[in-house]
């Protein structure tokens, strides 16, 4: 079973800082790999391990970040075979119809994928697009919001939670899913997979191996971080009824 | 000169993170603590991960790592996880077995490994004999084809939970007193042991016991080394057990430094965050210097170890410094915090008690001295200024 597990590199969010016009500095942040990619990459180990006789392709798309050797070593310590990195300095906020076209063509250049797999969406910016619109684009069966999936015969059982019930569906390969985190619980690599991470194959391609080009449908006109809201700093005295009730009231108008 | 940890460091101490954060909480280690339990789940997830036998060979079923590595997870395991100091050493413990032990006393420690157990205590100190190491007066003597042992040890750690002890003993009629010293391979559930917990002031997690010796009855096999080299075995990772000691002392001075840092920005006192005021920006000041060069000490004296360099006097240096400033930091710490510093429900309190060993167990501060100032009175004896 061929098996390629898309991820995104983000930045550390407790690294991120506020400028004083509220837009965002990233300079001073480390990148790690997104944490619903996280599940993504254990759930396609899980399988593989399975099925055996697989082979797991990691694959991200990026600028520079995506040559970061040690993010590299971070994906593939985690079961993965190989990683792919598309990389371009036009791919470092690249929209999802972008994103999803890349996918879609290196997916079709690696050939005799079973399986695409992804997180619920990325760590930094969640739109939970990505993998819809490339299986859309791949012509392929799509299906997000997978809690479970079981390896049938040419085919994956896959659960999904929906508001009012469980849904089960048995799909046909090859397929994309998005995977949520409730999947699994990622593995904590150890020192040996740590070691062997940096032995496996690493490839860049660029994007005229893959003849694309970037082509955004979306433009971020501004990004900027909520505003700062000051504390009321309302303080109510007391433990009687009236106190409480004033108390209740405050915390009512707001809700 | 590259300070930079390398990739492969960085993210075994980002695994060693998580390992914490899932099965090493404060709230587990707390548990822990107040009822005097040893931290199963801790061990058994570090087992799990490979860091329990981190830096024993492959066909022992560890990961080798030089020794840099292995000062940072101990460092770091420290800096994260009060209950650090429970985790045996393992790498040390192999060392010494597989340097010295029989086939047959290797295989006992990797079957005690293999079920996330602990292969053995040390049996070296007695009432009389702490850093008068050579005051041992556990014998053995030869009887009917048997060996027989009988004595006293005292604060063997971990005593109640290993399944063997490597037991250090004197022939009582050895003609050179140099060559009076055997170890043995000690069942600990042989008949003729009891093991009885010495209440102390930190360092809950583990058991350390009187461990009492009549008429144990072993086997010649169960000599390990040779008879008469029995210090050669204890003392090949002595150097090394006080650079994990500084390591884990270094990480603890570092958790009460970030806790105490983070405080003086948020505590405010007078209208103003306490990290404001000048004496406490001193302390804060004093204590990264502290660390940085606690760090900078052990990693140099682990990198020496990796270059084949000889380390006594180093090991010595590092250990005894590391002992006195992380001592000084954690109590900056506690001052900083103030009353709540001293809330038994705090973290601090029991690192200040845990760290405090430091000093004192793998050799004093004094014995450090002993050792280091000797070693650097020879190596200066024809020394020519400039």
């Amino acid at each position: 079973m061929r098996i390629v597990v898309c991820y995104k590199n983000v930045p550390e969010e407790l690294m991120i800082k506020v400028n004083a016009d509220r837009t965002l500095d990233l300079s001073g942040a480390d990148y790690k790999i997104g944490q619903y990619d996280l599940n993504a990459v254990e759930a396609a180990a899980g399988l593989a391990k399975e099925a055996g006789d697989s082979e797991i392709i990691a694959l991200t798309v990026g600028a520079d970040i995506v040559s970061n050797t040690k993010l590299q070593k971070a994906v593939l310590s985690r079961g993965t075979n190989r990683m792919i990195g598309v990389k371009d300095a036009a791919l470092a906020s690249p929209d999802v119809l972008t994103v999803a076209e890349i996918i879609k063509k290196a997916v079709e250049k690696i050939g005799g994928v079973d399986l695409v797999l992804f997180g619920e969406g990325s760590g930094d910016i969640y739109s939970q697009q990505t993998g819809t619109v490339t299986g859309a684009l791949l012509g392929l069966p799509t299906i997000n919001a997978v809690e479970k999936i079981e390896l049938g015969e040419g085919t994956l059982r896959v659960s999904r939670s929906l508001e009012d019930g469980v849904e089960h569906l048995e799909v046909q390969l090859p397929a994309v899913i998005s995977v949520t985190s409730d999947i699994n619980i990622p593995r904590i690599p150890s020192m040996k997979d740590i070691l062997g991470a940096g032995k496996k194959p690493c490839e860049i391609w660029s994007l005229d191996d893959l003849q694309a080009d970037v082509a955004s449908s979306t433009e971020i006109v501004s990004m900027l971080a909520p505003e700062a809201a000051d504390r009321k700093k309302m303080i109510i005295e007391g433990d009687g009824d009236d106190e409480i009730e004033a108390f209740f009231q405050q915390i009512r108008k707001v809700l | 000169m590259n300070f930079a940890k390398t990739e492969e460091q960085e993210l075994l101490l980002e695994s060693l993170r998580e390992v914490v954060r899932r099965y090493g909480s404060e709230e587990y280690m707390q548990e822990c603590d107040e009822k005097g339990e040893f931290p199963q789940k801790l061990l058994d997830a570090l087992y799990e991960n490979g860091f329990y036998t981190l830096g024993v060979p492959e066909e022992y079923g560890g990961t080798p790592c030089d020794m840099l590595t292995l000062m940072m997870y101990h460092e770091e395991l420290g800096r994260t996880c009060t209950g650090a100091y429970a985790i045996d050493v393992v790498a040390l413990q192999m060392d010494d077995m597989i340097s010295f032990g029989t086939k047959k006393q290797i295989q006992d420690c990797v079957d005690s490994l293999n079920k996330a157990g602990t292969a053995l205590c040390l049996g070296f100190t007695e009432p009389q004999a702490g850093s008068d190491s050579s005051a041992i007066t556990t014998s053995f003597r030869r009887e009917n084809g048997k060996v027989i042992i009988n004595g006293r040890k005292t604060f063997i750690t971990r005593a109640d939970r290993s399944d063997h002890m490597l037991c250090m003993t004197r022939d009582p009629n050895a003609e050179d007193p140099k060559k009076a010293f055997t170890c043995w391979w000690v069942p600990m559930d042989a008949p003729g042991i009891t093991i009885k917990p010495i209440p102390k002031i930190g360092w809950h997690m583990v058991k350390s016991c009187e461990v009492t010796l009549d008429n144990v009855v072993v086997n010649e096999e169960d000599m390990v080394g040779e008879e008469g080299n029995g210090f050669k075995v204890v003392m090949k990772n002595f150097e090394v057990e006080r650079l994990v000691m500084a390591a884990i002392a270094c990480g603890e001075a570092t958790m009460a430094f970030e806790m105490a840092a983070s405080y003086a920005n948020e505590r405010v006192q007078f209208g103003k965050p306490i990290g404001s005021f000048q004496l406490i920006q001193e302390k804060l000041f004093t204590m990264k210097m502290k660390i940085n060069n606690m760090q900078n000490a052990i990693y140099k004296t682990a990198w020496m170890k990796d270059q084949g360099l000889p380390i006594n006097t180093d090991a010595a240096l590092t250990k005894y410094y590391c002992a006195q400033a992380s001592s000084e930091v954690i109590n900056d710490a506690i001052q900083i915090f103030g009353g709540i510093g001293y809330s038994a429900e705090m973290r601090l309190g029991k690192l200040w008690a845990n760290n405090r060993i430091c000093g004192i167990g793998g050799g004093t501060q004094e014995i450090m001295i002993h050792v280091g100032g000797r070693a650097l009175l020879k190596e200066y004896k024809n020394f020519q200024a400039l």
